[in-house]
């Protein structure tokens, strides 16, 4: 076999590493990512556009519970009923706030339904069938965080939690005992009039909840092409060293994750398999707190979480989500390093 | 625009699943619900379609769908081509638990994973001195040390690609360059590799191969 046929390589060409090729590597990487996780985004749009044709929502919302601690627990159950990932669930939370129904349950829903869901669930166990302790720890965590930002946030009242549109619908859903005249700024006054609201929403057009899961895969698949460039790009550039040298280090590989699943934004439906690529070189807690704090904050989901909450809210939920998988995640890897 | 949005993404889908380029970005076992999603995708824009034929024209879409669809056009346009010797320099060589051997082939049967998963679960290298070895793989530089060959492990998509390399002794003159896909044949030697015994193929006969239909393994 020739010399020229085999591409032998000249001292210098065997280390260069082109542009072209990185972008070629970053370029096929990203295409990877997005046909992958395509599909779980559809399989999530189709099962929530099956839920709001099966079960409309109504006057039930305001019957789910209030109790500060059933009441988070009930909100991260219908992530079972609706399964969505962290976009997804945004207007589903905002339709709940806005129907009157508890805040604790609706927090609660928002929080943690991005993970206690079983497109969620399912991807975790397809990426990471061999560790047992990441199926458990995975929705624990969820459903622990959920409820500690569901009691930190109530302590704020609402006015200083929802964004005032939202308050002002809501105010109008909630019964005249539990807003005072005052909190209203339109609405019938009087005593509650059950024939004024339709006891039942009634079903919506097939057609009309075609459009709309078709909006809402379009309006999603573009937050997903911009995370999936994201991903590729920090993959193809990161250096293994330094990730290798941050992996080893307990606090710095939690934070360093923590930091990466900001940044990176995608989808819960898909971070498992993203966290693939990582996962044989971080701390099981950087792991954890990668799978944790993602489908609760990150940078994709703060434009959104303003449709729900002001500016101080988010700040406050950050901080306090921030602090508790730091803490959570330390604490995976105390008991299994 | 809905419709033309949602077709985009769908040919995208199954344009990926029928012509093949699945099989350098992601494990078998997804390619179908890949293409079963193009196909409902394309469904789905054919009745959104059928549905605004009568009403007439709509307001005009979202900015960030025509982000989308033309993402979806450069991904129609510009196939992958990733280096797989960059892919690998970027990636831990770690193996998974399941990695475990269930039988043995005869060495001269045995591809380039099932040799590094052997040496990985029995690595003492007089057992396999001698043998005849026929692989093949891209070349894999290493850093202060001869190209290895090379082969990625995925267990879903090239995010998660595992590369898994033997050293080769190269002849003499003839160190081949990064990313080349080489079948090799030869026989398995000892050889000192900072201060430790190590397994080396001897390279024989060396024949540059196109990249495999499926360079993936699992």
């Amino acid at each position: 076999m020739s010399a020229g046929a085999l591409g032998l390589a000249g001292d210098d060409a065997c280390n260069r590493r082109s542009c072209l090729a990185w972008l070629a590597t970053a370029w096929a990487i990203f295409q990877g990512l997005l046909v992958e996780a395509l599909p779980f985004l559809l399989i999530g749009v189709a099962i929530a556009s099956l839920a709001r044709w099966l079960a409309p929502g109504g006057r039930w919302m305001q019957k789910l519970p209030r109790h500060p601690v059933l009441g988070p627990l009930t909100g991260a159950a219908l992530g079972f009923a609706l399964p969505a990932c962290e976009c997804g669930n945004v207007p589903v939370a905002r339709r709940l706030l806005a129907g009157g129904a508890p805040l604790g349950t609706a927090l609660g829903f928002l929080f943690a339904a991005p993970v206690l869901n079983p497109i969620v669930l399912a991807s975790t166990w397809v990426a990471f069938p061999n560790q047992a302790w990441l199926l458990a720890a995975r929705p624990g965590g969820a459903l622990l965080l959920s409820l500690l930002l569901a009691s930190v946030l109530r302590l704020l009242p609402e006015t200083a939690l929802l964004d005032p549109a939202l308050l002002e619908e809501r105010r109008l859903n909630q019964p005249l005992a539990e807003v005072g005249l005052l909190e209203r700024r339109t609405g019938l006054v009087g005593p509650a009039t059950p024939k004024a609201l339709p006891d039942k929403t009634p079903r919506p057009p097939l057609q009309e909840v075609l459009q709309h899961g078709s909006r809402e895969f379009l309006d999603l698949a573009v937050l997903l092409v911009l995370g999936c460039a994201i991903a590729a790009t920090v993959q193809t550039l990161l250096p293994r060293s330094w990730l290798l040298a941050v992996g080893g280090a307990p606090t710095l590989s939690v934070l360093s994750l923590m930091l990466l699943a900001v940044v990176v934004s995608v989808c819960s439906s898909v971070d498992a398999f993203l966290a693939l690529g990582f996962a044989a070189q971080i701390t099981p807690g950087a792991l954890f707190a990668f799978l944790v704090l993602g489908p609760v904050v990150d940078l994709k989901l703060l434009g959104l979480l303003r449709v729900l909450l002001r500016p101080k809210a988010i700040a406050l939920t950050s901080a306090a989500a921030a602090v508790a998988v730091l803490v959570l995640g330390q604490w995976i890897n105390l008991l299994l390093l | 625009m809905t419709a033309l949005c949602l077709a985009l993404w769908g040919i995208v889908l199954l344009g990926s699943s029928l012509s093949g380029r699945l099989d350098l970005l992601l494990r078998g076992v997804f390619h179908p619900l890949v293409g079963f999603s193009g196909v409902v995708l394309l469904v789905l824009a054919g009745a959104q379609l059928k549905g605004a034929w009568g009403q007439g024209l709509r307001p005009g879409a979202p900015r960030g769908w025509w982000l989308g669809a033309a993402v979806a056009l450069l991904v129609l346009a510009i196939p992958p081509n990733p280096s797989f010797s960059d892919l690998a320099t970027n990636r831990p060589t770690e193996l998974g638990q399941e990695e475990a051997l269930n039988f043995l082939l005869p060495p001269a049967q045995r591809s380039l994973t099932d040799w590094v998963r052997l040496l990985r679960s029995q690595p003492d290298p007089s057992l396999y001195e001698g043998d005849p070895v026929r692989i093949s793989g891209f070349v894999w530089p290493q850093k202060g040390d001869q190209p290895q060959l090379a082969r990625l492990l995925v267990r879903c998509c090239l995010a998660d690609a595992t590369p898994v390399g033997l050293p080769v002794r190269w002849p003499p003159g003839q160190v081949p360059k990064a990313d080349r896909w080489l079948a090799v044949r030869g026989t398995m030697a000892v050889e000192e590799h900072d201060g430790q015994k190590r397994s080396v193929v001897v390279a024989e006969r060396i024949a540059a191969i196109p990249r495999p239909r499926r360079p993936l393994e699992p």
